[in-house]
């Protein structure tokens, strides 16, 4: 398959099943919401160090916030529910109750009512003088702070999620695959329900399964290194000179679908004649994950 | 289908306990089956046919006709349904209720949502004393649902309140938030002596600042922005009820008491 110019390799993205919750934040002004919601998706990119993989979804507009003031809704997925509660507990903790004039709020219904605590234990915080508000059948809490007042929503629902899209753009140059990434990332950005949690959603650093370094799990995708071409069995033909992945986790795969289908689609715009030569996609055999996002068929 | 309808045959003189005639307890029952249940009336005991006149088959849908202030337990413990009462109602309307809806197109009598779980009420009217409170000697009034007073109410509302909110469109009578454990009260108009006596946590919320000033019993703690007002506001604009035209205020001056005891409990009036 060619688009634009651009081959679509005949091969797949294999995704995993993940945890995943979105939470509002909110606050004074969309710049207080942002800082607070850079600093709980912060440290987020990859569930292998990190814990959980969190990116900021979208900012919302007053009227689509509980409190109706400006807020950011954020995905956070673990690979497990108990997991999920760890991360959003001390990331609420530390970067959400400390952030001026801020508000947090479950921002999704959880599959059979599954529920994680959000603010459930933050309200110990309040050493004796938070206060419980039951409206309208959910349980907030008032937690007294020096700039006022933390509320916050008591749980956070649990759905279950699909971590590690993926697809990869082959270029002819580094800042021509890092133009198609821009370009792919900024659309998607408006699918709804998909974050990229790398940095500004692009990963030069592609791993593979496995080591020569028997204390590592994973090491640098050597078939995709542009440098190694005469050194490995490489992947890339001579005129490809740089490599980038996109990593994508949504809360369902038609999410992630329609996530990969626009960002693919964005970076053949640019076409050949910019520099991009192929997409493809990192998979393991089919021994990582149960969700196969098969490029051409995604594309057709 | 039409509403199950009691009609009231004549104006008794001994109180009637209509605790029977709910939903719950009248579902697959004939009209002739329901005129044999046996109703207390005072010392007593007679029939539902006796006491009302029935007519209609939808038990999900029950109304009261030339209701009276003497037919007590109107709605107790029921889970669903809608109860329509036109006239007033006794003592312990919707008392151990745990949801469904009562409207009241008349006044009721003491202790309306005694220990009420759920659902909501509605007097287009006045209550007595007691609304949503504990019955005597027990330590928990309503722990759920809501109550709507578009009139006034008398002493003790939400004694021993613990949960739930009872929103008053007009006056509030003295001793309002007595006792009080959690849970919200708002009133629009005016309240009596002694706000929130011995109250240990919960929210009063005022529309305006009572006559009579604060009770020492609870300090100043400053105005203030609450951000859960807002929410609040946006779960009162879904009411049947004057609150939902209350324009939208998180601007409060902030009192915390009742002193004498935990402290916990606020009262926020409108600035």
């Amino acid at each position: 398959m060619i688009i634009n110019g651009v081959s679509i390799d005949p091969t797949f993205a294999e995704a995993f099943p993940m945890k995943g919750t979105r939470v509002i934040i909110t606050a004074q002004n969309l710049q207080w919401a942002m800082n607070s919601a850079q600093a709980f998706t912060g440290f987020a990119t990859s569930v292998i160090a990190c814990g959980c993989e969190a990116a900021i979804e979208r900012t919302l507009d007053p009227t689509e916030t509980p409190d109706g003031r400006p807020g950011v809704a954020c995905l956070i997925f673990a690979m497990g529910a108990k997991g999920l509660a760890k991360q959003v507990e001390t990331r609420a903790g530390q970067c959400v109750l400390t952030s001026p004039t801020s508000a947090l709020f479950s921002g999704i219904q959880g599959e059979d009512g599954k529920d994680i605590p959000l603010g459930k234990n933050l309200r110990f915080f309040g050493d004796g003088f938070q206060i419980s508000k039951m409206i309208g059948g959910k349980r907030y809490w008032r937690i007294p702070v020096m700039d006022g007042e933390f509320l916050t929503e008591e749980n956070t629902g649990v759905v279950s999620a699909v971590g590690g899209g993926n697809f990869l753009i082959l270029a002819e140059s580094q800042p021509q695959a890092l133009a198609a990434c821009e370009a792919a990332i900024e659309a998607m950005k408006k699918v709804p329900n998909v974050i990229m949690p790398f940095p500004g959603g692009v990963v030069r650093s592609g791993s593979k399964v496995g080591s020569k370094y028997k204390a590592l799990n994973a090491s640098t995708n050597d078939a995709f290194c542009p440098t190694l071409k005469g050194q490995t069995k490489s992947e890339l033909s001579p005129e490809v000179e740089s490599v980038m992945e996109i990593v994508i986790d949504g809360l369902s795969k038609e999410d992630i679908d329609e996530a990969m289908r626009v960002g693919i689609e964005a970076a053949c715009a640019l076409g050949a004649e910019n520099g991009i030569r192929r997409i493809s996609a990192g998979n393991y055999g089919g021994k990582l994950g149960p969700f196969h996002f098969h490029l051409q068929e995604i594309m057709a | 289908m039409s509403a199950l309808t009691f009609k009231l045959i004549f104006e008794r003189a001994q109180r009637v306990d209509c605790s029977p005639l709910t939903k719950d307890k009248l579902e697959g029952k004939t009209v002739a089956e329901i005129a044999a249940l046996p109703l207390v009336a005072g010392r007593q005991p007679v029939t539902a046919g006796d006491v009302f006149e029935i007519s209609g088959d939808d038990c999900r849908h029950i109304v009261f006709e030339n209701s009276s202030d003497k037919l007590d337990f109107i709605g107790h413990g029921m889970s669903d349904g809608e109860i329509t009462i036109h006239g007033a109602a006794g003592a312990y309307l919707g008392q151990f209720m745990t949801g469904g809806q009562i409207t009241v197109n008349g006044s009721s009598d003491i202790y309306t949502g005694c220990e009420m779980k759920g659902g909501q009420i509605k007097i287009n009217g006045n209550a007595g004393d007691f609304v949503g409170a504990a019955r005597p000697g027990y330590k928990n009034g309503m722990t759920g649902g809501t109550i709507i007073i578009s009139g006034n109410t008398g002493a003790r509302t939400g004694d021993h309140m613990r949960r739930g909110m009872i929103l008053i469109e007009g006056d509030a009578g003295d001793y309002c938030g007595s006792r009080m454990v959690s849970g919200t009260i708002a009133v629009l108009g005016g309240v009596g002596r002694h706000l929130g006596y011995a109250m240990k946590r919960g929210t009063l919320l005022l529309n305006q600042a009572p006559a009579q000033g604060i009770s020492a019993n609870f300090n100043d703690c400053g105005s203030h922005t609450l951000a859960f007002l807002p929410l609040l506001f946006a779960e009162f604009a879904k009411l049947d009820s004057g609150f939902a035209k209350v324009s939208p205020f998180s601007r409060v001056q902030r009192y915390a008491g009742d002193i004498g005891g935990i402290g916990m409990g606020e009262i926020l009036v409108r600035l």
